[in-house]
């Protein structure tokens, strides 16, 4: 009875961690899109509205965050970023964390 | 794509040195051939799909403010911002790349986009103020703002007079701020003239009275649930 207890809150455990990964990573691609990350990177993050913007597809997870927690901050304010700082408010460290977690795994 | 990289460094530089030039409505160019032009809404559609990645499908924008609501919009308030923006007479990085021609095409798609733009219903919850000083808005809104923008908010088309009634509150309160504080170089002397003397107080409080003005409701969507059929 004990095993099957257990094997059962083990299956369940499994069931609920596959789930947190699947929605995490459903998370990032539908938070590019609500957080308005699509409209200057491109649908596929590759394909910025403007040759100056850069390329975010593979790019190093924890640059891609650092670059997003600085922009937001203002410690970057350089370059592009004015353009961008203005959307900044609408993601949280968790959000950019997932973002530039799932940049990383695209072409 | 050099050669264009290049005139928008130019256009930049030339924007940071002509920081100083205001100018409400000038006219000329792009702007005035849009305005004469007749818009196809059908093809306003097609163009409209860029705009939609920040101000939604519904053209609602977001009630937080960050991105203005655009549905109901008046189509020549519109052409001008739009051109405004274009010719850097209005300062607005996060949106400049998407009022270039490469983006958003010449005079006939601007005036295509914005008879599309003006067709769609608004949203019933726009993003309002904290409520807490309304009378003082409603008195500040009828001594000051009522020649131009109308007593209900409404706006005047051929003045270019923005519909404000439905606008999302705290884009009422940066615009303002930034019309007040000469940021926004491409306002209307008369309002900069009229607002001078607002405090913080003031501006919060009209803003928020605007923000719940209601738009009539043959231009306003049955519910906030509507989505935008032409983007599903």
């Amino acid at each position: 009875m004990k095993t099957v207890k257990l094997a059962s809150l083990s299956l369940c455990m499994a069931a609920a961690l596959l789930a947190t990964g699947a929605a995490q990573a459903l998370d990032a691609a539908d938070l590019y899109v609500k957080k308005t990350c699509i409209a200057c990177h491109g649908k596929d993050a590759n394909t910025p509205i403007l040759p100056i913007y850069p390329k975010l597809a593979g790019q190093n997870a924890d640059y891609a965050y650092n670059q997003m927690m600085d922009i937001k901050s203002g410690a970057r304010s350089n370059g592009q970023t004015a353009a961008m700082k203005g959307v900044m408010h609408l993601v949280s460290e968790e959000e950019m964390r997932a973002l530039a977690d799932w940049l990383a795994t695209l072409q | 794509m050099m050669k264009f990289t290049t005139r928008a460094a130019v256009a930049a530089v030339a924007a940071a040195l002509a920081g100083s030039v205001f100018a409400w409505n000038e006219g000329g160019g792009e702007q005035d051939e849009a305005l004469h032009l007749v818009g196809d809404p059908e093809n306003g559609r097609d163009v409209y799909e860029v705009c939609a990645a920040c101000h939604l499908p519904e053209g609602w924008g977001l009630s937080d403010g960050t991105f203005p609501q655009l549905a109901g919009q008046h189509p020549k308030v519109a052409i001008k911002q739009l051109a405004d923006i274009r010719a850097l007479n209005r300062d607005n990085p996060t949106m400049y790349p998407f009022a270039l021609p490469s983006q958003i095409g010449g005079p006939q798609a601007i005036a295509d986009v914005v008879a599309y733009m003006a067709k769609l219903p608004m949203t019933p919850e726009n993003g309002v103020g904290p409520g807490d000083d309304l009378e003082h808005g409603q008195k500040l809104y009828e001594e000051n703002c009522v020649r131009c923008h109308g007593a209900n908010g409404e706006g005047d088309n051929d003045k270019f007079y923005p519909r404000v009634h439905g606008q999302h509150y705290n884009y009422v309160v940066r615009q303002f701020r930034e019309i007040k504080g000469g940021q926004r170089r491409n306002a209307n002397p008369e309002m900069v003239e009229q607002v001078k003397n607002f405090t913080e107080r003031d501006v919060l409080a009209v803003s928020d009275y605007t923000s719940r003005i209601r738009p009539p409701k043959e231009l306003t969507a049955e519910s906030a649930d509507w989505k935008n059929p032409d983007f599903e």
